[in-house]
């Protein structure tokens, strides 16, 4: 922590160098700065609002049992203060910029993001600098943040879906750490001392791991020019490598859970590809082609010819790998047995009989638009540029991605579905 | 915050989200030309605006015809409806989103509330005009087959069972309830299961001649199209509907709440306090104070409720304030999750912060942060095509379309003595409706 708070914003100027590496593409411009710190830029002058997101190569992916949440609870204290400023300060801060400023640790990475109009992209820029770089972690605001991360663990173990969801991902990722919550164990989150954030914070905060998108009305070489200031002070340390995963080891159990609730959670997962193997394109059609939208197998059979739910989906978010595909319903007791082996039959049918052409286009066209429709708003372009970036595919991942999805064909999903669709982990959240 | 979050809360008390869409972004700066409106002859309003930040087009219709317009015997009977709309028509037999709407990459949902019920369509852009043949083949010539409607009743009762496990859903369907007593407002909008079970055909066949009419439509549409030629596709459908020559009835009017004070017992670990209070409507002149007032009060981090009761105190794990603005009435409405030995207390705290308010009114610094950021709401709201048609939408059906578009004005020329006043007009700190969850496990 220490020597990171010692870096003023004047020597981080002073120690500034040129940057090397640089490509541009449809308003998008990357470069990296001399200590390694890749930052791109997006200029997009339609709506007068800018969106910053730094994310950190870090997260529950590299967590363990005992660590679980530390970089959730590390990003949450770090909002509570800086060497300049309070949580409160920061937070009313942020708010005369017309925007605001937050952090979180995900599953592949930590964020800390923000939004402002336009005319205050550079206060923006310095706000997730400073919060990023120069956290104090007070003592008594990481007991407070201590207290409510307990309290969101419990309120999701209270909730039906979450705890389905996240027992289920237990289940099917066994001792690999896609298995546990970003928000970590209760007795993980207990347990962590500020001394384990501070120490957290220093390992992860390096200029090789850091990511900085930026998407707005802005002027690229005024953006550059900040950005050299503000991070381009940040040390160089000896590079790393990252802890390997232990292997995934689905238990392909069926497990059931007792819950006061009104409705009934199905869940049926299996492993899936990570985002840079060759199947990958193939599952999401194949997920689509399940769950995406209205037209979707599940949804048509359970839903509308069967009236088993009201919400059906399938889930299979992006991930370095393995990834998950998830089926999901939510049903009365009484309609258990029956939405079970529907959904199971959906699923276990397509190995054997095969895809229409038919809907693997229209499944093509749903996963083609996902992408187009949420890659619309500032905070999401730049969201995208610093995910794929952090994890490895690199930024311009999703137009590559997005041809390879035309390219699927049935043949395709159904090798894929015969690949991946096997002996499946089951979560079953009885009504009690 | 502001007008975003009034639009929000009123969305919590309502329901149905179902289904995509293809664009690429083109970085032009663009001069917001604002909409345009027009009526047809028979009634069906039109309004249109160039929004070019995708090649995504945002289509929706707006019902005039929502919860308050159900009798006591009818209750869901517009949500119900909203539900068989997406089921085919005459000439437009069921899987025509498959094929028309998501087999391009687009999306269509819908949502029915208190006041009105919309559908909602995102297509490429070069697809708009289909879009525009479907909300209006959709809006008066829907089969609402026999078998299709029996068996969606399984689906909206399953509705039901996902909202009542939603803690903060069911909250506020309790404090609406709580606070419009006997009132059509405090009525839920899915209905209840009984009356869903026996509901037939021909009831919603009536509820859909009724009100599904041209003089309760209005036709939204955001994107990068051509407004001539939305208007030419407008006239060419929805303008070919016969007048019904019926109008809707006003809003029964609210009477004086009293002050009500509902427990349950519910499962889980923590409780759930709600406090609401009758507020003005949206076409009030107090509106803007009082949306002004709940963004001071609980609408974002650094707002008084979340400093004290949250922060300072410790309290409570979560807490918030809304405003919801309905045709005919308002409400407004403190909610927060807590531990259950923390209620008595909370609740002092959370009253003693209303009582400041009401003695010293709010402060100059903390009045710029809110307009300020309802300044950025309005930036970030227009990012998007479907969130500009859904604000335009919203104020064409239940306001009006200048009134909207001089909200920002409007919300600047108030003075810290209308917060003030609005405070002590609105916030009383004895009489108000309160609902506790308390967990099964406090017991």
């Amino acid at each position: 922590m220490s020597g990171r708070r010692a870096l003023s914003f004047g020597l981080a100027l002073a120690l500034a160098l040129p940057t090397v590496a640089e490509a541009q593409s449809a308003g998008v411009s990357r470069y990296v700065l001399a200590n390694g710190v890749r930052v791109l830029v997006r200029e997009s002058g339609d709506a007068g609002v800018v969106a910053v997101s730094l994310q950190v190569r870090a997260g529950s992916r590299f967590e363990t049992a005992e660590t679980a949440g530390i970089t959730n609870f590390l990003h949450r204290a770090m909002l509570r203060g800086t060497g300049r400023r309070s949580g409160e300060q920061l937070v009313e801060a942020a708010e005369r910029l017309g925007g605001s400023l937050d952090a979180s640790g995900e599953v592949e990475y930590a964020e800390v993001r923000g939004s402002a109009l336009a005319r205050h992209w550079e206060a923006l820029l310095g706000l997730v600098a400073e919060v990023a770089l120069t956290p104090t972690l007070p003592a008594d605001e990481v007991e407070k943040e201590r207290r409510l991360i307990l309290s969101q663990i419990q309120t999701r173990e209270d909730n039906p879906f979450p705890l389905a969801f996240d027992t289920l991902l237990r289940e099917l990722y066994g001792p690999h750490p896609y298995g546990l919550r970003t928000l970590g164990r209760r007795e993980s989150v207990a347990a962590l001392g500020r001394e384990d954030l501070l120490a957290h914070h220093r390992s992860i905060y390096r200029p090789d791991r850091l990511v900085l998108a930026i998407s707005g009305r802005i002027e690229r070489d005024r953006v550059r020019r900040t950005v050299e200031q503000l991070f381009g002070g940040l040390r160089i340390v000896a590079e790393r490598p990252v802890d390997a995963a232990p292997a995934p080891a689905p238990t392909g159990v069926r497990r059931v859970l007792e819950r006061p609730a009104q409705q009934a959670q199905i869940l049926v997962g299996y492993l899936a590809p990570g985002l840079s193997e060759p199947d990958y394109p193939a599952v999401k059609v194949l997920a689509a082609l399940l769950g995406g939208g209205m037209s979707g197998r599940l949804f048509v059979e359970l839903r509308d010819n069967r009236g088993l739910a009201y919400q059906v989906t399938a889930l299979s978010p992006p991930r370095a790998g393995p990834g998950f595909l998830v089926a999901y319903m939510g049903t009365a007791r009484e309609n258990i047995p029956a939405a079970e082996a529907g959904m199971l039959r959906e699923l276990e049918r397509i190995p054997p009989e095969g895809v229409g052409e038919e809907e693997v286009a229209r499944a093509k066209a749903h996963v083609l638009g996902s992408l187009a429709m949420d890659r619309r708003t500032n905070a999401r372009h730049a969201w995208y540029l610093a995910f794929y970036e952090v994890v490895g595919a690199g930024w311009e991942f999703p137009e590559r991605y997005a041809r390879a999805v035309e390219a699927v064909t049935a043949v395709d999903v159904r090798a894929v579905a015969q690949r991946y669709l096997r002996r499946p982990t089951t979560v079953v959240l009885e009504p009690r | 915050m502001l007008r975003l979050t009034r639009i929000a809360f009123a969305l919590l008390v309502l329901l149905v989200f179902s289904a995509c869409t293809v664009g690429r972004s083109i970085p032009v700066a663009r001069a917001p030309a604002g909409p345009t409106r027009h009526v047809l002859p028979n009634g069906v309003r039109v309004v249109v605006e160039r929004h070019e930040a995708s090649d995504v087009v945002a289509l929706q219709l707006w019902v005039q015809a929502g919860g308050r317009d159900e009798t006591a015997s009818e209750l869901g009977l517009a949500h119900y409806l909203e539900h068989m709309l997406f089921k085919g028509t005459a000439t437009r037999p069921g899987g025509f989103i498959d094929r028309e709407v998501e087999g391009v990459g687009g999306r269509m949902n819908a949502g029915t509330s208190l006041d009105y019920t919309y559908y909602h369509l995102l297509l490429p852009a070069r697809r708009a005009l289909v879009g525009i043949d479907i909300l209006s083949d959709i809006s008066v010539n829907a089969s609402l087959d026999d078998g299709q409607l029996e068996r969606e009743k399984r689906v909206v009762l399953e509705e039901m069972r996902l909202g009542e496990d939603a803690p903060m859903r069911f909250l506020f369907r309790q404090l609406y309830e709580a606070v419009f007593d006997g009132h059509p407002y405090g009525r839920p909008v899915i209905g209840r299961a009984d009356l869903i079970r026996v509901l037939t055909r021909d009831q919603l066949m009536r509820f859909y001649r009724q009100h599904y009419v041209p003089e309760s439509f209005t036709l939204v549409v955001a994107g990068a199209v051509s407004p001539p030629e939305v208007l030419e596709a407008a006239a060419r459908t929805f303008g070919r509907l016969p007048r019904s020559g019926v109008g809707r009835l006003p809003v029964s009017p609210v009477t004086g709440a009293r002050p009500k004070n509902v427990e349950l017992v519910r499962p889980g670990t923590y409780a759930y306090l709600g406090l609401a209070w009758p507020a003005p409507r949206l076409d009030h002149a107090d509106t803007p104070a009082v949306d002004l007032l709940v963004a001071i009060l609980g609408q974002s981090r650094s707002s008084r409720l979340t400093r004290s009761v949250r922060e300072r105190l410790g309290l409570v794990n979560t807490i918030s304030a809304g405003y919801s603005a309905l045709e005919g009435a308002g409400v407004i409405t403190l909610t927060a999750q807590l531990d259950p030995a923390n209620l008595a207390r909370a609740e002092a705290e959370i009253l003693k912060e209303l009582r400041r308010l009401r003695e010293q009114g709010v402060g100059r610094a903390e009045l710029e942060r809110a307009l300020t950021t309802e300044e950025a709401r309005r930036e970030f709201r227009a990012e998007t095509a479907e969130g500009r048609a859904f604000v335009l939408g919203h104020a064409e059906t239940i306001w009006r379309l200048e009134e909207e578009l001089a909200y920002t004005d409007r919300l600047r020329s108030v003075t810290r003595e209308q917060i003030h006043a609005a405070a002590r007009r609105y916030l009383d700190s004895e009489r108000f409706a309160r609902v506790v969850f308390v967990p099964s496990s406090a017991r």
